[in-house]
């Protein structure tokens, strides 16, 4: 997936060196701090008992395509199924670069990107109950233990690759969404239980270290300075 | 432009299905959970035999004695093993369940009075313990039988029980027997 996400780079002009007769416009690109928060998981929050979450994000821009991005947040996220009932919080960061492979035209400054992150988080698991499975059900009553029993100073390590766009909806003033694939690198489990959930990581899967999430993003740029996009316009010969 | 929008969509559906392909959130019936008690009879004169039990029928006993259920976990086969639910409720509590081991059970049926069923009661005493399986199976629940009177049985004027043996005092897995008993 990694090779796949390389080929957008290698497509782009190759129409520099025609001999044509050309005019060099020059556009003012806005260098600076683009700071905001993710608005997907603030709805979720107010609709979804079970998930409490925020999460800032930040990008600075480095080069014309290149930023460095981060994201700090905080999730709880209760899961419960007939068996189990866990609810796991905590916090992460995750830090990374993003990759504009987007060309702009004239002063607009969108994005459409890839990048990749490395993200921790510590957090707890409370398990609240549990319902012993039990296939055989000719004793009837089913075992149910109700103590509260907490796993605390779990951690997790893992990448992420993104891709996503970005849109610049009034002047300095960003909506964005995105698409992270994770992969877990390591995570203390808790003795004889397993993390089911956690927070900036999402769900986790039997099958492997696969993990997936979604961003809506809105956020703000706080220009810090400029510099000139050059933009070859090509008159035709008469 | 229009190769990233492509890039983006397939790499989307490619998660999507992956992940929806997950049976994750179901508890898989082939899942090792809470195990029943295998007992399996052999014969008390050739002890390398296994011996079938004639139309046995089995009945789970609540704290009285009384029938716990209108339906018996077994239900008059013949048989030479059988699989029986262990009653639990808390963790690391000494637990018992007794069980009525009827032979010949048709027997009790017919006007024959030179022919009857024969009634025997055994007791299991076990420590259950609880074992994380996984996110759709949550816990299950294993036995420990402990070192003595795992298992106790009702003496009566003519058992056809003559003896029993704990071969496995933990129950973990329905992979082999636990429990031997002998019988004529």
């Amino acid at each position: 997936m990694i090779i796949m996400m390389l080929f957008p780079m290698t497509s782009q002009s190759q129409t520099e060196n025609e001999e044509t007769i050309s005019d060099t416009l020059v556009y003012k690109q806005k260098y600076g701090l683009r700071i905001g928060g993710d608005i997907g998981k603030l709805v979720r929050t107010a609709v979804d008992d079970d998930y409490t979450g925020f999460e800032i994000n930040g990008d600075y821009r480095l080069t014309k395509k290149l930023y460095i991005a981060g994201e700090l947040g905080t999730e709880e996220r209760r899961i419960a199924n007939g068996f189990i009932d866990v609810t796991a919080k905590g916090s992460y960061f995750k830090g990374g670069i993003d990759y504009n492979t987007y060309t702009n035209w004239l002063d607009m400054q969108n994005m459409i990107y890839t990048g990749f992150r490395v993200g921790v988080s510590s957090f707890s698991q409370t398990r609240n109950s549990i319902t012993i499975f039990n296939a055989d059900q000719f004793w009837e009553s089913p075992s149910t233990d109700n103590s509260i029993k907490e796993f605390n100073g779990l951690s997790a390590i893992w990448i992420e690759l993104v891709i996503g766009l970005k849109a610049e909806l009034f002047t300095n003033f960003y909506a964005g969404l995105n698409l992270q694939i994770k992969s877990n690198i390591s995570q203390d489990q808790p003795d004889g239980f397993e993390n089911l959930y956690i927070p900036g990581f999402n769900r986790t899967y039997d099958s492997g270290r696969f993990g997936i999430g979604f961003g809506y993003t809105l956020s703000y740029l706080i220009p810090i300075y400029k510099k000139d996009k050059k933009v070859v316009v090509e008159a035709e010969k008469n | 432009m229009k190769r990233i929008i492509i890039l983006l969509s397939f790499l989307a559906l490619i998660t999507i299905i992956a992940l929806s392909c997950e049976r994750d959130d179901i508890c898989a019936e082939d899942t090792a959970t809470t195990p029943h008690l295998i007992i399996r009879f052999y014969d008390i004169n050739n002890q390398d035999e296994l011996k079938q039990v004639r139309q046995l029928e089995i009945i789970g006993l609540d704290d009285d004695d009384m029938p716990f259920s209108t339906t018996p976990i077994l239900n008059r086969t013949n048989t030479d093993s059988i699989a029986l639910p262990l009653r639990f409720a808390d963790e690391g509590v000494e637990t018992k369940t007794r069980f009525q081991l009827v032979k010949d059970a048709d027997f009790a049926d017919n006007m024959d009075d030179s022919n009857d069923s024969n009634i025997d009661i055994i007791e299991v005493k076990y420590t259950p313990e609880f074992i994380y399986v996984s996110r759709a199976c949550g816990y299950k629940s294993i036995f420990n039988l402990g070192t003595t009177g795992g298992l106790t049985q009702e003496i009566d004027a003519d058992n056809w029980i003559i003896s029993t043996e704990i071969l496995n005092e933990n129950i973990e897995n329905e992979n082999a027997a636990h429990i031997i008993i002998y019988i004529n």
